[in-house]
């Protein structure tokens, strides 16, 4: 029989099979949609919103190009140049306390003072509705506008007066919107909007504060932004200026967004998976119950190939099916999520069809329904027309032949190759596809040791337990599958909520123990002394650290331009913009140097730089290279003369850059200081150093940690739901699995009951089962999501890892509770099967 | 005379299909002593495995008596009905009825596991050794031939050794060779035991080998001999 024709004929029998309608293909379809759905859905949303971000790009940077400089203004020549390519808008934005006069309470406000010309590109709405320009600035007084939480915070309303260094400003209204606010993770206090004359009249300008001065640009075309960099760059190549183009508006944000779609991808993908063994469980199903079909088609003269390629095209087709409803509910959602919660979501979205997305989530769910319903097609094809003759089918060749075995490889490989190079972090997907591989084989592994250990326990007395534990070991027993995706889809939620848990003891364990409890920026060089005698006589104080700091953008690495240099991944936030640099005479007791020397306290050579040990191997520096360093709009080039290891998570003081004395102590700077004082003592100490010393911020730690928490907490529910996710698809397949063994269960219930079983006995068994598969898939996701926990806190995370028993027993527990509901759900209609008529049937 | 171990008065037993209601038995009576072998012959359609669905308590009859080792088995629930045949009862199908996932030895065990039997395989092992299959007890129903697996049925059906043996034509699926091992084990185990032995049967040679014959005709039964009704 040539190709053509056995497809032609494959065709005319899928058309027959598919009469029948979607019967027994439940599982199936839904497994592919939950997966698909998870993928595109994920991948759509990510792209909507970077197509809103891009869409509203000038908005959110303020303008069409922006140059940012820290703690100085633009030099004239700059201005005059800037003025002549378009309108120009200067900001400036510092953390700053702000105090109320009336009762003296008192909050860490983040500082935007603006122009008459912001903003460049939207719209800045109050509640009252005002002229934002005329109330800032009026004659007699300055105004302000604040975000609705320092009303609350300090206890004030409109109308009040609040004090900030040494300018007092009337609170005219609530910002509703601010266009150039964009998704940012952590804030450190509310937005208080004041004007740029309001900013000079409170006296925090002072050489080294650290302010930013934004000076945002609208172009006649934006389209030229790219050209007018270029042309920047050329005329004032020694700025040492930041400039983004609206093309840039949003990094952060793009780039957190990159990383959450690629880990929830993967996690999605993981749940595909899982929902590959309901697509296995549910092929194996349906081809078994068309074993007599396929002999007798066979002793009718359809050869092997005919069936095979007959059933395979029934599959894709199914497969099409299930992935296309997927794949048009995902790419639907964020038109949903739009219009219900739009106003509400963090980023701005633009819905739209992303193809690439939808043509990959696609090809994993056809990969997927082949990968996983070859094996039982290769069966399909070589059932024997013998069975036509015989009461019971064979059931002991599991063989399906070497090339489907190949097959079945070939398809993995592609499955895998497509997730490492759509990911935008190959190597991170690399990982993940070789711990699911790894997950794979090992359940695969123990599942089948398990069922063939229970063989081995000796056999309870227990009727019903006995048959329960026998039911998972006996031939063409479901509780392999079970096994395998029930553990699978535990796993991932063992590992994500290990995970969780841990991370949220790094945040707890820190902040009593060892974090500072405040951190005070902009301290003034002249303000030291007394702030030092201030923070001394503070009641219950353990720890006092002051450094000078001021702000240096990495510029070339060994010689070579930082764009140029090969910056290891983990250490690129180094070089992406301003960092704190500080300098020190002599080496403070914490410090660990762990290669070259620190230099002596008189030190008066050429300029040095102590580095931290993880910089310098991302870095690919060592001793004697050197580092250049772009300060305040001068080059600084130092050798490097020691290595340092820093424990970041104390949050101690600490420095990435630390120069030698003589190189840094001239330029403008300001000082950053940390102080311990136990947590009775916080309110006096914030209080004694925000009244004495105004211009100072105070950052509270416990606040600061509060947000991570909090932030974590939103990441964590998103990967949660991922992973509920895969568990809910690991039920779905136990379920199919219950489900398409209900023929055999109906059958065993009825000579169960011939043979004398009451209806309790029945259900005891059948508990029992399900209470063991559950115990067993638990026990195992224990061990391997802990594992797997582990492996991603210490290899990927670096932070060290607890058992968290109670959580583990938790998700376990609950997942053995709903194997049991679940699988007794399953079997009721087996239980209530009268045998006469069952037997009448046969 | 002794004591009846079978007692039917006056049962009528009527479905209802798809076609509407059909009365099955229409007033059977029939008593069957202790250790008594009956054949129940008749057409297609008769009524038969219906007769042996009621006497095992698998079916539940529309009106009448159906008292089997002195219990009412009108008056009693599923489960209790499920701990009667336990008790007293084994059922040899035409079909086989065994699990095609359990070893020859497990499908034995069953009727000893819910007995709560302290040493199921054991007894099993032995009754399949009666049956002549002591080298087929890890098979599994697909590795065996048909003869051997009715053979498996009734090391099931007489492991628990039943007052009462129910057999709804055990050769029909069979050759007559293979049929007549079937047969014989049979009545040798009926023997050995002393079971009361009613057989559903077409076959007229095998009734003849039972100590009474009835015969079912639309739902009637009438003795062979002209007792009955």
């Amino acid at each position: 029989m040539s190709s053509t024709n056995t497809i032609a004929q494959a065709i005319r029998l899928v058309r027959r099979e598919l009469r029948g309608g979607l019967r027994g293909f439940g599982v199936f379809l839904t497994c592919l949609f939950l997966g698909v759905f998870a993928i595109s859905a994920i991948g759509s949303f990510t792209e909507s919103a970077k197509a809103g971000l891009l869409a509203d790009a000038s908005a959110l940077l303020g303008g069409d190009l922006e140059i940012r400089l820290a703690h100085r203004e633009l030099p004239t020549e700059g201005i005059s140049f800037l003025t002549e390519q378009g309108q120009l808008s200067h900001v400036a934005t510092m953390r700053t306390m702000v105090v109320d006069i009336d009762n003296d309470k008192r909050v860490l406000a983040e500082l935007k003072a603006i122009d008459s010309s912001y903003p460049l590109y939207g719209k800045i709405t109050s509640t009252p509705q005002l002229n934002i320009h005329n109330e800032l600035d009026s004659r007699d007084e300055f105004g302000a506008l604040v975000e609705a939480p320092m009303l609350s915070r300090l206890d004030t309303k409109i109308g009040n007066k609040v004090k900030v260094g040494n300018a007092q400003f009337r609170i005219k209204g609530v910002i509703t919107t601010e266009p150039d606010r964009t998704v940012r993770a952590f804030n450190l206090g509310p937005r208080f909007m004041i004007s740029l004359e309001g900013l000079e009249a409170t006296g925090l300008i002072q050489p080294g504060s650290l302010i930013y001065h934004a000076y945002r640009l609208r172009l006649p075309n934006r389209e030229t932004v790219d050209q007018l960099k270029a042309e920047m760059q050329a005329r004032f190549p020694e700025a040492g200026w930041r400039v983004r183009s609206w093309r840039e508006a949003a990094p952060r944000v793009t780039f957190f967004l990159d990383r959450m779609n690629l880990n929830m991808t993967l996690i999605g993908l993981c749940s595909l998976l899982v929902g590959g063994l309901g697509v296995s469980g549910a092929v194996r199903g349906y081809l078994d119950g068309k074993i007599t079909h396929i002999a007798t088609m066979k002793c009718l003269g359809a050869p092997g190939k005919l069936i095979f390629t007959a059933y395979l095209l029934q599959i894709l087709f199914l497969g099409l099916l299930g992935s296309t409803a997927g794949l048009a509910a995902g790419a639907t959602l964020p038109y949903v999520l739009k219009q219900l919660i739009g106003t509400h979501l963090p980023v701005p979205i633009t819905p739209g069809i992303h193809w690439q997305v939808l043509v990959v989530a696609a090809l994993f769910g056809l990969l997927i329904a082949l990968i996983f319903s070859l094996k039982s097609l290769g069966l399909a094809r070589l059932v024997s027309p013998s069975v036509l003759f015989r009461g019971y089918s064979e059931s002991s060749n599991r063989n399906p032949g070497t090339v489907v075995k190949v097959s079945i490889i070939i398809s993995a490989m592609i499955l895998a190759a497509l997730a490492i190079l759509t990911s935008s972090d190959q190597r991170l997907a690399f990982w993940f596809i070789s711990g699911a591989s790894l997950c794979f084989v090992i359940f695969r592994f123990a599942s089948t040791t398990v069922v063939k250990l229970t063989h081995l326990i000796p056999k309870p007395t227990n009727p019903s337990l006995r048959l329960g534990l026998g039911n998972i070991h006996r031939r063409g027993s479901p509780a392999g599958s079970a096994l395998f995706s029930l553990g699978l889809g535990l796993t991932a939620l063992v590992t994500v909520m290990l995970v969780q848990a841990n991370l949220d003891d790094k945040i707890n364990e820190t902040v009593p123990n060892e974090a500072p409890s405040f951190f005070f920026l902009d301290l003034q060089s002249n303000q030291v002394e007394s702030f030092e005698e201030t923070v001394r006589k503070l009641p219950g104080l353990t720890k006092f650290e002051r450094y000078p700091t001021l702000r240096g953008r990495i510029t070339a690495i060994a010689g070579k331009p930082v764009t140029m240099a090969k910056v290891a991944k983990e250490v690129r936030w180094a070089v992406r913009g301003d960092r704190f640099l500080s300098y020190a005479k002599e080496k403070a007791p914490d410090i660990k140097v762990v290669a070259g020397e620190w230099w002596p306290s008189d030190y008066a050579g050429e300029p040095l730089v102590s580095i931290t040990a993880d910089l310098a191997e991302g870095f690919g520096v060592g001793i004697g290279d050197t580092l250049t360093i772009n300060v305040l709009g001068r080059d600084v080039t130092a050798r490097i003369s020691s290595l340092r290891e820093v424990d970041w998570s104390t949050l101690d003081l600490n420095f990435a850059l630390l120069f030698s004395p003589g190189v840094l102590e001239n330029a403008p700077q300001t000082n950053i200081a940390s102080i311990h004082v136990p947590a009775e003592h916080e309110e006096t100490a914030f209080a004694e150093i925000t009244k004495q010393f105004p211009n100072v911020s105070a950052i509270s730690t416990r606040e600061l940690l509060k947000n991570v928490s909090q932030t974590l907490e939103r990441i964590g529910t998103a990967f949660r739901s991922m992973a509920g996710l895969a568990v809910l698809i690991g039920f779905l397949v136990l379920a199919g699995a219950v489900s398409a063994d209900q023929h055999r269960r109906i059958h065993d219930a009825v000579i169960f009951k011939v043979c004398g079983a009451t209806r309790f006995d029945i259900l005891g068994a059948f508990a029992a089962e399900f209470l063991f598969l559950g115990l067993i898939a638990g026990g195992i996701s224990a061990i391997v999501g802990s594992l797997a926990a582990m492996g991603i806190l210490k290899g990927l995370m670096k932070i060290s890892f607890t058992l968290h028993p109670g959580t583990i027993i938790t998700t376990i527990l609950t997942g053995v509770a709903l194997t049991v509901f679940l699988g007794l759900v399953g079997t009721w209609r087996a239980l209530g099967h009268k045998p006469a008529s069952y037997l009448r049937g046969e | 005379m002794s004591e009846p171990l079978v007692n039917i008065v006056d049962l009528h037993l009527s479905l209802v299909g798809g076609a509407g209601e059909v009365n099955i038995l229409r007033g059977v009576n029939l008593s069957i002593t202790k250790g008594e072998t009956v054949s129940v012959l008749g057409p297609s359609g008769a009524g038969k495995t219906t007769l042996l669905m009621a006497l095992s308590g698998l079916e539940k009859p529309t009106s009448g008596q159906v008292q089997v080792a002195g219990v009412d088995l009108t008056t009693i629930g599923e489960d209790g009905l499920a701990r009667f045949r336990r008790e007293h009862v084994g059922i040899v199908f035409q079909s086989f009825h065994l699990i095609p996932t359990m070893t020859a030895l497990e499908n034995v065990s069953l009727p000893l596991e819910f007995s709560g039997c302290r040493n199921p395989e054991e007894q099993a092992e032995e009754a399949l050794t009666k049956a002549g299959l002591s080298d087929r007890i890890d098979h599994f129903p697909g590795e065996l031939s048909g003869g051997e697996q009715q053979r498996v049925a009734l090391a099931r059906a007489f492991v628990v050794k039943p007052a009462l043996l129910l057999a709804d034509e055990p050769t029909g699926n069979l050759d007559r060779e293979t049929g007549q091992i079937v047969m014989n084990l049979l009545f040798d185990l009926q023997q050995e035991h002393g079971t009361t032995l009613v057989l559903v049967t077409h076959d007229e040679i095998l009734a003849s080998r039972c100590e009474r014959s009835v015969r079912m005709i639309d739902g009637c039964l009438r003795e062979e001999n002209g007792a009955g009704s």
